[in-house]
């Protein structure tokens, strides 16, 4: 067999073989577009080959063109492929560059079949013989066709594309993919071009070579996808190394992960999350398995977490307790995420859970311990008031029996008068209502129960602090002013606290009054709104004012200016207002001292 | 003579109206006022009678009224009444004079007495208080020279004595003894004397 015979069969069956290696690739991941362009290329390379020797080795003009007719087919097909490698694998630009050479490639196609012979000659009038690896191979000559332009022009596209796409690649730095197959595409047009310039237009002999060089841009190509495959599989090593680090600081922080695949409901869980949970190692897990272990009353609140995630796309957080095998309790913190396939509905959720018993027992002891605080605090403030409130209750009584006493002497007349004594009945039974109702108060506030955050109207609370205030405030001779207006939105919090702290600090604003004759001896509560969400009550005096020098202290614990003071009174209103949601702060005014403290309105 | 009236002044009108009741049932004449200023406005005459008042008011407390009615003419006995005794005020009370001091559901006895005794010593003050000003107005009949004999004469003097110290007459004091006495309707120095002490007559003038 001739040397060009054995040559161009090898070019053919080494770039089918390639192909039938990379084509399957692409089969099992549609998504490796570069994998089919190159398949692609390497069949239409084998195809050139076939049809070049075949123009070889022409016996007669009419074989050779007959053979260049078919040649160009692969050829145009050659220009789709490579152009769609470099636009997947060099993440080309200027795409309109590589569109229009390849839509004058097809116009040439056409031209090819229509117009004269082939797209190079009208006509072939003979062939002459040169030399090419030591034998004689078949070249024509004849009329050229004037429309070899176009597809020459298609060259000079597709090149300019493959520099741009060169240079576009070095410029991002991947500096070996733009010279390796950027340089070579752009080569491979390069010399097409030359070629077709010395031997189309200036006349020149040379045989039809198109394989060889298309052969160097597919081996070329391959280099690049296997330089791909083996980047693909130290990623693969990376990845597994990552996963290893990510399990050894997910076990450090005792965080438990788990992935769910949504469409066959199976989940993946990691060894401390089935420690979490409670499940053995090895034991399939679906979601429902998970959500069995949530504490029936957090279960409800659990699944609305996740199924709001995957409608609306998002991440999740919530808290909620695990019930053991063994019953015992567990606080967890979950965070986690919803992924969608590309049809938007959800695919895989993923998560990662912790232990939050602990914080959660010191959370709820915390907030015991502030209960007791306040309590000690509402006790201590009714000490204060205890002889006013002693007073207060007394009064009705003091009533009752007076009128019970009137009321048996006047049986004893002779016509006892029954209107009056049916008066007293009335008058005693009113009494008696009296003080219970100043009796209920106190207990009320005395009572130690857990914070019941409600909808509270201040003119309410108001009034029952100015029903437990008045007494004390009349023994001391302090005028106890109330403004309140009528369309004050309602706030949110804890009565018995909210009380408490209005409690402190009236009872401050009269203290601050103490042994002061110069002066009308007065503290006014008023309340207002502030703004959209806020209500501001301020309780103001007729006092001295806050020394300068305590303004930054008297919110301390501690810290007292009275003989009998715990000082505590202020730490502990101001621990109330901000567990809800406000701020407690003092100001001195033209005739006193003013405490604010505002609120968040309901809603 | 003129009723025993005891004035109630407290402004808890449910406790107010009790203490009258029990008051009037108790065979007494009781008045009602809701504040100490309302019953300090009210015009009084020189009757017998007694307070009970609230010690807690607002504006003026019980010991500001008792306070105003130690200047008043004819001052009355008060009694104070509370809800609640505390110490302090109670000691304040007691040294501003005070009949009595009880909490409001203070036994029946307790307070009816209180009031009793109270009235006693009202009806007993006037009564000090009119023969005194009945003495006043017949020492006020006396003349200048006279007044100089009768506090010789209480020092126990001898009119010549007298007589040489004012420059005058032993008969002319002689005179003005007799007229002294026959005023003041006395028939021996002895009851000249007491009569004198009565009436808060200073030994010197």
């Amino acid at each position: 067999m001739s040397p060009v015979t054995v040559v161009w069969s090898m070019i053919a069956a080494a770039c089918l073989t390639l192909a039938a290696v990379h084509l399957p690739v692409w089969w099992r991941n549609r998504e490796a577009r570069a994998t089919l362009a190159f398949s692609v290329a390497a069949i239409c390379t084998a195809a050139i080959a076939l049809c070049e020797l075949a123009m070889l080795k022409a016996a007669t003009p009419a074989d050779y063109v007959m053979a260049q007719r078919w040649i160009n087919l692969p050829i145009a097909l050659l220009f789709v492929a490579l152009a769609g490698f470099a636009h997947h694998h060099l993440d080309a630009r200027l795409r309109w560059l590589a569109v229009t050479a390849i839509a004058l490639r097809l116009v040439s196609l056409v031209i090819n079949f229509t117009v004269g012979e082939s797209a190079t000659f009208l006509h072939a009038t003979s062939l002459h013989s040169v030399p090419l690896l030591g034998e004689q191979v078949a070249m024509a000559v004849g009329t050229r066709n004037p429309w070899r332009a176009v597809g020459h022009a298609a060259v000079l596209l597709l090149m300019l594309y493959f520099l741009a796409a060169s240079v576009h690649a070095w410029r991002q730095g991947r500096r070996l993919a733009a010279v390796l197959v950027g340089g070579s595409l752009t080569f491979f047009m390069a010399a097409s071009l030359t070629r077709a310039v010395l031997v189309s237009w200036q006349g020149g002999n040379a045989p039809s070579t198109v394989s060889l060089f298309a052969l160097g841009v597919v081996a070329v190509m391959a280099y690049a996808l296997s330089a791909d495959l083996l980047r693909a599989r130290q990623l693969v090593v990376e990845l597994s190394e990552r996963e290893r680090e990510a399990d050894l600081v997910a076990d450090a922080a005792n965080l438990g992960t788990w992935t769910r695949d949504i469409v066959r409901d199976s989940v993946v869980a990691s060894k401390k999350l089935r420690e979490l949970f409670g499940f053995a190692p090895g034991e399939p897990l679906t979601g429902e398995d998970l959500a069995q272990r949530v504490h029936a009353d957090d279960r409800a609140a659990f699944r609305d977490r996740l199924s709001q995630a995957a409608r609306r796309r998002g991440e999740y957080q919530s808290e909620f307790r695990l019930v053991l095998p063994d019953g015992q309790l567990r606080w967890i913190a979950a965070l986690g995420r919803v992924d969608f396939d590309a049809k938007g509905n959800p695919m895989r959720s993923r998560g990662a859970c912790i232990d939050i018993t602990a914080r959660k027992e010191a959370e709820r002891e915390m907030l015991h311990l502030r209960q007791d605080i306040a309590h000690v605090g509402r006790v201590s403030v009714m000490g204060q008031i205890s002889a006013a409130l002693a007073h207060e209750i007394n009064q009705p009584l003091g009533a009752i029996l007076r009128n019970a006493e009137a009321a048996a002497l006047f049986m004893q007349h002779e016509a006892p008068d029954l209107l009056e004594i049916s008066a007293i009945l009335e008058d005693i039974r009113k009494d008696d209502q009296r003080a219970s109702a100043v009796i209920d108060r106190i207990r009320a506030l005395l009572r130690h129960e857990e914070v019941a955050m409600t909808t509270l109207n201040m003119r309410g609370v108001l009034g029952d602090v100015a029903t437990l205030l008045r007494p004390d405030a009349a023994a001391r001779h302090v005028a106890l002013e109330f403004g309140v207006p009528a369309d004050l939105p309602a706030v949110r919090g804890d009565q018995v606290q909210i009380q408490q702290v209005l409690l402190n600090l009236i009872l401050n604003g009269m203290d601050s009054l103490e042994g002061l004759r110069d002066r009308p001896r007065s503290v006014t509560v008023t309340a207002r709104r502030d703004g959209r969400a806020i209500v501001e009550v301020s309780v103001s005096d007729s006092g001295r004012g806050i020394d300068a020098g305590h303004f930054d202290r008297i919110f301390e614990p501690f810290f007292t200016t009275k003989a009998k003071g715990i000082g505590m009174g202020l730490s502990i209103s101001r621990g109330i207002i901000e567990a809800h949601g406000g701020r407690l702060w003092a100001e001195n005014t033209a005739v006193g001292a003013t405490f604010r403290f505002t609120l968040p309105v309901t809603g | 003579m003129a009723e025993s009236t005891v004035h109630v002044v407290d402004d808890d009108e449910s406790f107010l109206n009790a203490m009258s009741r029990l008051l009037r049932a108790s065979g007494f004449l009781a008045r009602t006022y809701s504040s100490a200023r309302e019953f300090l406005a009210e015009p009084r005459a020189d009757e017998p009678g007694c307070v009970l008042v609230d010690l807690h008011m607002p504006d003026l407390g019980g010991l500001d009224l008792q306070a105003a009615l130690a200047q008043a003419p004819y001052p009355l006995p008060v009694l104070f009444l509370t809800g609640h005794a505390d110490t302090t005020s109670t000691v304040r009370a007691m040294r501003g004079g005070a009949e009595d001091f009880l909490e409001k559901t203070a036994a029946k006895e307790l307070v009816l007495d209180a009031v009793r005794r109270a009235l006693e010593r009202s009806r007993r003050e006037r009564e000090e208080r009119s023969h005194r000003d009945e003495l006043r107005a017949r020492f006020a009949a006396i003349s200048a020279r006279e007044r100089e004999v009768l506090f010789q004469v209480l020092r126990g003097r001898l009119n010549k004595q007298i007589a040489g110290d004012l420059g005058i007459h032993e008969r002319t004091v002689k005179v003005h003894r007799k007229s002294i006495m026959t005023k003041l309707s006395v028939r021996s120095v002895a009851a000249l004397a007491q009569l004198s002490q009565e009436a808060g007559l200073p030994a010197q003038s």
